[in-house]
């Protein structure tokens, strides 16, 4: 049945669906709503919901919890999503799985508290010390809240890793119809041990090099940690095991990218020019690109659903036939980075950038397209 | 070496004073006008927590790493540790080595399975693969020089003798790094190890131990249970200190407690309660 | 003695433990695990979470279900998981640094939700991991690396905090004092509630070296004098160092506050 649904209670709902049944957080502007509904949804639904004293608190509560065997998670926002960076590299170390949204808002610092921005979406990618592969994902309405929160539940059980899910404040407050049964919920699916408990090793991964893990309190007995470990969770500095751990954590990623990227695209097949854009600034984009081919002209939009891992080899094929690609975010050229990267002078890349809090609009993409094309010209 | 350039290799354990001896050696270098670079690369901090210092100099050093086989001296504060580093000497090279025995973590964990496994002190096999061995009781010389601590000043006058720097240089580094309430005793410390001939060090002091005893780990004495390969022997001592009734002792060569009167043991359990490091049992014996 | 099946509840791969010689930690450790021998605790059902420190690195050595987390964090850790599995004991450890400075907010917070965990507290007065800094336990006067004209901050009362914060149960216990140790702890971990344990342990690497205290044996009969009752085994027959001119205040063992959670 159809409702109209705001993008944070989407998001909650979808947690629940999927199976979410603990979520610790600390309040904080955009992203309060997801607390204040898990706070009267979870706990009808056999949950536990956590207030707690700040973001590192929420999210090693969410990491104990997860440990004991219940999917968990945590949303937040750039100043706590700051806070959180060391729980989220121990999650990826540790290989527990969780999952935190970011509501973003203007930054740095205490920045733009009500204000929509993308500027969070480097940090997601390399926020944390240490090396260690990334799980982020962009929705750009409120369905897609809904169908990404799962998925990221869905992902992060599958490969024991912290899957974040990042849009910015208009979409987390945007209300939209959406019919939630009618949506797409993955199954988060924890792979839990069947060897014995004396043979059990919390590393020793998987042939999708992902290793089964055991709730604690059920007769499995092992140590977790932030050290670098080996195969059966002891503290290691032996070269040759740090080295493994990391190939593995990053190859556990890569086998299943085809699982985890996704993109949408308009136009793609015969565009000249392509924008980039992800969130809600793709919807500005995607207004300026059906309004540009509804006038004939050849302008197509590329809309990574998942920033880490970047789409990257989809987004060189369609630089193989554009001549250019204009990126359009709410930052100072933070994907435009990526993008230049992975393009490589296949296409020319412009940018259309926005950070003064307000939402790119159609006109500001449209505006970009006209300058790029007449640069060209 | 005295030639224009060197690498000398400074290796102990936590809180001997490898960076010290390092920075001294480097500040002589540098007051007789040599480029110089010293690092040091430090174990975990727990007592055993290796510490490694490399220093090299020469009219222009660029990179500050010594490689394996290049050091022209090893100064090692502590005995395992020199055997550690031996693979960085260069053939020729100088080991200047005390022959004392701090037990860093991986001799404990060498002894795992019940042999001691500590390297034996025995600087005369030493010679055959490393000809120019300069070892001595650097605690020993230190303390007849005023303050045992001083230990890592007397390997440096040892030292002095193979690198090219002044004996002023030396001194005014010694000056210029040690506090000034220990200069005097690490000066004497210095002299002492400058004037001292390895060979008048060496017999006394080099010792070759048995080890490869290879027996289990649990030795019973009376009632008590130790396990040598957890004991942290001299330097922890605390159940020898506690025992109310004097029966614990250390064995010199096994770096573990033994029972040395046994007949005065009550199985008060104290030292079963305050041992640390899980190493010591106490059963109460069976009334016959 | 009173049975030695505690040592079942070790590692015993893991040892030797990476403490150095005469450290207090691992008398904490050995009184931890004749605790929970003694309360016969299912040990598929027990969970020892700790932080980052010398203290924190204990848990590596339990045979159990052990969770070592980041500096400070690991009480917020364990509420999670207690709040998830409420069937689970769950037991935190801690250092001075862990426990009151990086993590001090936490453990405001865990004492005030009396949720219920047990929380030991190894105060040996300085960071012994990173190398003997100045911890917010130091007593004015003492030397570490970062004091090293002697601290001048006034010191955390870790137990007063507690109590303040909401603690059910509140005890202080020492190294010196093993078998009372053991006997606090069983009871901190049989009391429904936030259980918190402050123990007097020692660090001769640092805190005893840089302030001419002696190592192990010297510390552990510091300690004593320090405490007011005294274990009279111990007492008896060993001659002690002479009495420091002015020693740090007297300390209270025992349970210091205890109400129904
Ligand atoms: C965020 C962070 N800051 C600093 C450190 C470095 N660090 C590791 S342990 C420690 C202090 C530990 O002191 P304490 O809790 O008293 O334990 P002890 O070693 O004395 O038992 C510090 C500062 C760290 N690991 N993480
Ligand atoms: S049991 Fe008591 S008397 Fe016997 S050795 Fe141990 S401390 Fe001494
Ligand atoms: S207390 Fe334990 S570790 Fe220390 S010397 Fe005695 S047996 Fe060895
Ligand atoms: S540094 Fe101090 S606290 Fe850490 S293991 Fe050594 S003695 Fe114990
Ligand atoms: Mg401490």
């Amino acid at each position: 049945m159809t409702e109209l649904l705001q993008g944070n209670r989407a998001c909650v709902q979808a947690a629940i669906a999927s199976g979410c049944r603990f979520f610790a957080g600390y309040p904080i502007t955009p992203s309060s709503e997801i607390a204040e509904s898990m706070a009267r949804l979870l706990p009808e639904a056999g949950g536990v919901f956590m207030q707690m004293e700040d973001e590192m608190a929420s999210l090693g509560a969410v990491l104990g919890a997860s440990l004991a065997g219940s999917p968990a998670m945590t949303a937040t926002s750039g100043p706590g999503f700051s806070l959180m960076q060391e729980h989220i590299g121990y999650a990826a170390l540790a290989e527990i799985p969780c999952v935190v949204v970011d509501v973003m808002r203007g930054g740095p610092s205490t920045g733009l508290p009500t204000r929509p921005s993308q500027g969070d979406v480097m940090q997601a990618r390399w926020g944390t010390h240490g090396d260690h592969p990334v799980v982020a994902l962009a929705p750009a309405s409120v369905s897609e809240i809904y169908e990404l929160t799962s998925l990221a539940f869905a992902l992060s059980e599958r490969l024991r890793l912290p899957a974040l899910v990042l849009y910015d404040e208009v979409v987390g407050h945007l209300r939209e119809p959406v019919d939630p049964g009618s949506l797409r919920l993955s199954r988060a699916e924890r792979r839990r041990p069947t060897v014995e408990p004396a043979a059990y090793r919390p590393y020793a991964p998987d042939a999708d090099l992902v290793p089964p893990l055991a709730d604690f309190g059920t007769g499995y007995r092992f140590h977790v940690t932030g050290l670098t470990h080996d195969e059966a969770g002891r503290p290691t500095e032996e070269p040759a095991v740090v080295g493994a751990l990391h190939r593995r954590l990053q190859e556990k990623v890569a086998r299943a990218r085809d699982d985890v990227v996704s993109f949408a695209g308009i136009g793609l097949e015969d565009a000249e020019v392509v924008v980039v854009a992800y969130g809600i600034a793709a919807r500005a984009a995607e207004r300026a690109v059906t309004d540009a081919r509804s006038r004939g002209e050849r302008l197509g939009l590329f809309r990574p659903r998942t920033l880490w891992p970047f789409p990257d080899v989809e987004l060189r094929a369609v630089a193989e036939r554009a001549h250019t690609i204009v990126v359009a975010e709410m930052n100072l050229g933070q994907m435009l980075l990526e993008v230049e990267r992975v393009v490589a002078g296949r296409a020319r890349v412009e940018a259309c950038l926005r950070a003064d809090g307000t939402p790119l609009t159609p006109e500001d993409v449209a505006h970009a397209v006209a300058s790029a094309a007449g640069a060209l010209a | 070496m005295g030639a224009r350039s060197g690498s000398v290799l400074v290796v102990g354990v936590g809180g001997q004073g490898v960076v010290l001896s390092s920075a001294v050696a480097a500040d002589a270098a540098r007051r007789c006008g040599f480029d110089v670079k010293q690092s040091e690369v430090h174990g975990m901090s727990q007592r055993g927590g290796v510490v490694t210092s490399h220093l090299r100099y020469g009219d222009a050093v660029r990179s500050p790493l010594i490689a394996a086989g290049e050091a022209d001296a090893i100064v090692a504060l502590e005995w395992s540790e020199a055997l550690r580093a031996l693979p960085a000497l260069r053939p020729g090279g100088t080991l200047i080595v005390s022959v004392e025995r701090i037990l860093p973590p991986s001799a404990f964990l060498d002894r795992l399975h019940g042999a001691v496994r500590y390297p034996p002190i025995a600087v005369g096999l030493l010679r055959g693969t490393v000809p120019d061995v300069r070892a001595c009781d650097a605690t020993a010389v230190a303390a007849r020089a005023g303050d045992r601590r001083a230990m890592n000043t007397v390997l440096l006058g040892v030292l002095s003798r193979v690198t090219p720097f002044s004996e002023p240089a030396w001194d005014d580094a010694i000056a210029a790094n040690v506090p000034p309430k220990a200069l005097a005793a690490n000066r004497a410390a210095f002299a002492a190890g400058r004037d001292l001939q390895p060979d008048d060090a060496r017999p006394a002091l080099a010792r070759v131990e048995p080890s490869d005893e290879g027996g289990p780990a649990r030795r019973s004495a009376a009632s008590l249970e130790i396990v040598d390969a957890w004991c942290k022997g001299e330097t922890c001592a605390i159940c020898v200190r506690s025992c109310p009734e004097y029966c614990l002792g250390f064995d010199p060569d096994a770096i573990a407690v033994r029972v040395t009167r046994a007949d005065a043991c009550t199985a008060c359990g104290l030292c079963e309660l305050l041992c640390p490091d899980f190493a010591i049992v106490v059963h109460p014996a069976v009334p016959a | 003695m009173s049975g030695i099946e505690y040592r079942d509840r070790l590692r015993r791969q893991m040892l030797p433990h990476i403490l150095c010689p005469g450290c207090g930690h691992g008398i904490v450790l050995k009184a931890l695990l004749r605790a929970a021998r003694s309360l016969e605790l299912d040990w598929d059902r027990t969970v020892f979470v700790a932080g980052i420190g010398c203290s924190s690195r204990l848990v590596g050595y339990i045979d159990g279900c052990t969770l070592h987390t980041t500096h400070g964090r690991a009480l917020t850790f364990a509420t999670g998981m207690k709040l998830a599995r409420p069937e689970l004991t769950v037991i935190v450890i801690t250092g001075d640094g862990d426990g009151l400075a990086i993590g001090g907010n936490h453990l405001i917070h865990a004492a005030r939700r009396d949720v219920d965990l047990t929380c030991l507290l190894l105060n040996n007065e300085t960071y012994g991991m990173t190398g003997g800094q100045a911890a917010p336990t130091a007593e004015p006067g003492a030397i570490s690396t970062t004091t090293p004209r002697g601290a001048r901050e006034r010191s955390f009362d870790a137990c007063a905090l507690a109590v303040a914060a909401g603690a059910s149960f509140v005890a202080r216990g020492a190294t010196s004092l093993p078998l009372e140790l053991d006997a606090l702890i069983a009871r901190g971990i049989a009391h429904r509630g936030f259980s918190f344990l402050e123990i007097a342990s020692d660090c001769p690497e640092y805190f005893g070296r840089y302030n001419e205290l002696g190592r192990g044996p010297e510390m552990l009969q510091l300690q004593r004098r320090r405490l007011d009752g005294v274990d009279r085994t111990l007492a008896a027959k060993r001659s002690l160092r002479p009495r420091p001119a002015e020693g740090p205040p007297p300390l209270r063992t025992g349970v210091l506050h205890e109400r129904p959670a």
